[in-house]
């Protein structure tokens, strides 16, 4: 399915430039006191959400940058950011 | 004359929703429609409900491209999925139902030294457990399918393949039909355009399912909804799963006399094929590198399809794509699938998280789901799909390379 997103450097590009990164899970753990839990939450555990979701995405063919948007995983587009989520 | 008959005969009958049942099944896909069969069939249990939310096989039972083969890369599930093959020939008797097993044998490539010594360690592991699985030369290759251009001229010339004689095809919608028809027969009711809404738990075990028809009490429920059991983990029962759903495309050419007559498969070019019994050309292989549940087509992998199949097998150029379509896949970080059970919640068993490997486990899924969800107890040969592997780190490696949809890769 096609996509587009904007590139907070380069502006609107092909979703194919890009790297999906994940979903937004916040601040990376404390490595200090961090539980087992806490990192296979971080690093493996989704929520799959159907519909709009904020996550990471770099723009590997294109700056290098890495950055987060809010997208509708039913739609497939890009939509303007959500602050709840 | 051929008569016509007024009624269509119906392969499974329609049953009034009860307000109880000994099992509910959420999905009637593949593994939901295995494990019911099977409850029935195996464990006697009298009262089995697979609760599908639109049609059954509406999901990865009705998209997928059909291949099977048992030669896994690890010693965790070349057993399961070698019980899944063996399974087809007996399924089609006790079914009494043609599921149209064709074993042509699947070869796959190699196109470099490095995927060569991969697959010596995956033929290893395959004869180990009793599969047959070895390795050819190119000109090997050539001679299973003549078609193929074994020159340099390719852009991933070929350096050799692994062929797997007992693997093959197995009609996907003969499979959903023989299953329903089976466990409708054992007495199992398939309530079709019944979603699942909720699941009650009482003091710390499943009490009931909720549906858009209504409430169901029942003590043991099985999450078997595909690529949408993650997200309905999550939103029920607030368990989170390591999962990733992504689009999956698959298309068809135009039917040609006899070419291909082994499933082809290929790592380098991203690509796997076969010729159906119509003659098309069925291939696929391409997930979207992004999680959606749009089950789009794009522009994109059709012409990389085009181009990937026109350069291994130069005799397609200009053959024509008549259909494509695609499904969802449920992938893991480690591309093996999540069995589990009463964990954290007595009564309630997921299994999910089988990408595009589930078409082809489903009957050995199904068989022990069945027993897990009689006993209460793990069959051994599940034990190692437990989600508490992620926890400790420890993934199976049934992945060739690193997976680009997590994000810890
Ligand atoms: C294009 C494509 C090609 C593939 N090729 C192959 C292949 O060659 N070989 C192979 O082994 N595998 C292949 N697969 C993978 C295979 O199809 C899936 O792994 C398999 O279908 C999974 O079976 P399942 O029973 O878990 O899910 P599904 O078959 O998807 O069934 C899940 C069912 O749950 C239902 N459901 C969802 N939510 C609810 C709810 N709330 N309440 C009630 N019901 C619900 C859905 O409607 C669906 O019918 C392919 C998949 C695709 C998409
Ligand atoms: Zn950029």
């Amino acid at each position: 399915m096609a996509l587009n997103l904007n590139c907070p450097i380069c502006g609107p590009r092909s979703g194919y430039e890009f790297r999906f990164g994940g979903e937004d899970k916040g601040p990376r753990p404390a490595e200090e006191g961090a539980t087992t839990a806490l990192w296979l939450a971080y690093a493996h555990l989704n929520r799959n959400v159907a519909g709009v979701q904020r996550e990471w995405w770099c723009h590997k063919d294109g700056c290098g940058t890495w950055f987060r948007v809010c997208r509708d995983t039913v739609t497939n587009c890009e939509v303007p950011t959500v602050d709840t989520l | 004359m051929l008569k016509r008959s007024t009624q269509p005969k119906r392969l499974w009958r329609s049953a009034p929703l009860k307000p109880a049942y000994d099992a509910v099944v959420i999905g009637g896909g593949l593994h939901g429609l295995a494990a019911a069969y099977f409850l029935a069939s195996r464990h006697g249990m009298q009262d089995v409900a697979v609760i599908e939310k639109r049609y059954i096989g509406y999901g990865g039972a009705g998209r997928n491209t059909a291949i099977v083969r048992a030669n896994q890369r690890t010693s965790e599930n070349v057993p399961l999925y070698k019980e899944a093959l063996d399974m087809w020939p007996r399924l089609t008797r006790e079914l009494d139902f043609n599921l149209m097993f064709y074993n042509c044998g699947n070869l796959n490539l190699a196109h470099s030294e490095a995927a060569l010594k991969a697959m010596r360690l995956q033929t290893a592991t395959a004869q180990f457990h009793g599969v047959d699985s070895r390795l050819l030369t190119p000109a090997e290759c050539k001679a299973l399918i003549p078609a193929l251009d074994i020159t340099d001229r390719p852009k991933y010339p070929i350096f050799g393949g692994m062929f797997h004689p007992p693997g093959g095809i197995v009609r996907h919608d003969a499979v959903v039909w023989g299953l329903a028809k089976g466990a409708s027969a054992r007495g199992v009711h398939i309530h079709q355009d019944t979603a699942v809404t909720g699941i009650e738990v009482q003091r710390g075990k499943v009490a009931a399912v909720q549906t858009s028809r209504g409430r169901i009490a029942t003590p043991r429920v099985l999450n078997a909804a595909g690529a949408y059991a993650a997200a309905l983990a999550d939103h029920l029962l607030d368990i989170r799963l390591p999962i990733s759903v992504l689009t999956i495309q698959a298309m068809v050419t135009q039917p040609l006399k006899p070419l291909l007559d082994h499933v082809i498969s290929s790592g380098g070019y991203h690509i796997y094929a076969n010729q159906t019994l119509k003659g098309e050309i069925a291939t696929g292989a391409h997930m979207d590198r992004w999680p959606n549940y749009t089950t789009g087509t794009s522009a994109y992998y059709i012409k990389h399809q085009a181009e990937a199949l026109t350069d291994l097998l130069p005799c397609l150029q200009g053959v024509k794509f008549m259909r494509t379509w695609a499904g969802l896949a449920d992938m893991t970080p480690d591309m093996a699938p999540i069995m589990s059970g009463n964990d954290p919640v007595q009564g309630y068993y997921q299994d999910c998280g089988w990408g595009y490997f589930g078409f082809k486990s489903c009957a050995a899924a199904g068989k022990y789901m069945a027993q897990y969800m009689t006993t209460g107890t793990c069959p051994e040969i599940l034990a190692p799909f437990d989600p508490g592997r992620f926890a400790a780190h420890r993934l199976m490696g049934e992945t060739a390379a690193l997976v680009n949809y997590s994000a810890d890769n």
